[in-house]
């Protein structure tokens, strides 16, 4: 009787104990636990705090670089045009003096074409045509004594017109002289 | 007491001692469940915490923005000048 007692006694103690060591064991992990937690909630505060200055940082960076974006090539541009107008182009080569004969001036052959023979005559200045057709300038005169109009004008010859005026012109040769007009 | 009643006691006392031992069992399964979850939340919270770390340098963003906009006004200027110089050369 009396060992039963002690028995149940010391049972429902161990019981009692037991349950009081696993409950402070549950309790000590639960409190480490939940300090974990509250840390982890603060670090995400922290953590949605930093990232809130992330997107309207970035839009502005992002709009105020497009715009630099875009002004960098006017810029440029206009340097380029401020260095080509600055910068000292080399000189264009001397322009060569046009390519003259040593024979000197060759007679037309215009009068020829059309039958007319100037007389020349020598000068002191060099050859003239005959005073009454065409006459140096006056003051071409070169100590010579060819007089000539203001204009040199030269009129046809006799020849020329008896030429001319010998024959009809054809329909089909007026046309050629026009075409090639 | 008679012999039914001692043996109930005993039973009882057999009966009693099995459920310490269940609440034992049960009571370590808890233990050991919670020191899982405890060491999980410690990886949760050091992971956290390098996060931090990362976004720690975002309150440089404001300060770059605000550069950027200096760039802007500067390249504004650079503007302005090269306008006046433009039509100085060019004249």
């Amino acid at each position: 009787m009396t060992a039963l007692v002690v028995l149940t006694v010391l049972e429902i103690v161990v019981l009692i104990a037991a349950l009081a060591f696993y409950l402070f064991w549950v309790g000590t992990l639960l409190a480490r636990i939940a300090g974990n937690l509250e840390e982890c909630a603060e670090i995400v505060r922290g953590i949605v705090a930093d990232a809130a200055l992330i997107g309207p940082g970035v839009e502005h960076i992002n709009e105020t670089g497009g715009v630099v974006a875009g002004a960098l090539p006017l810029l440029y541009g206009m340097a380029e045009e401020i260095v080509t107008d600055v910068t000292p182009r080399p000189e264009p080569p001397a322009e060569p003096a046009p390519a003259r004969p040593a024979s000197g001036t060759r007679r037309s052959r215009l009068h020829d074409a059309v039958g007319f023979a100037p007389r020349l005559f020598r000068t002191r200045g060099g050859v003239c045509p005959p005073a009454t057709l065409v006459r140096p300038a006056p003051r071409d005169r070169a100590g010579g004594r060819c007089r000539v109009l203001a204009d040199p004008l030269v009129l046809p010859g006799l020849v020329v017109l008896l030429i001319v005026a010998a024959r009809p012109v054809d329909r089909d040769e007026l046309t050629g002289y026009l075409l090639a007009v | 007491m008679n012999s039914t009643e001692h043996t109930l006691w005993v039973s009882a006392l057999i009966v009693g001692l099995v459920v310490l031992v269940a609440v034992a069992v049960l009571l370590s399964l808890l233990i050991y469940l919670v020191k899982n979850i405890d060491r999980r939340v410690v990886t949760v919270r050091d992971t956290l915490k390098a996060a931090k770390a990362n976004t720690a340098d975002t309150v440089l963003i404001p300060q770059v923005a605000t550069g950027v906009d200096a760039v802007l006004a500067e390249g504004l200027q650079h503007h302005l000048f090269l306008g006046r110089v433009l039509g100085k050369v060019k004249s």
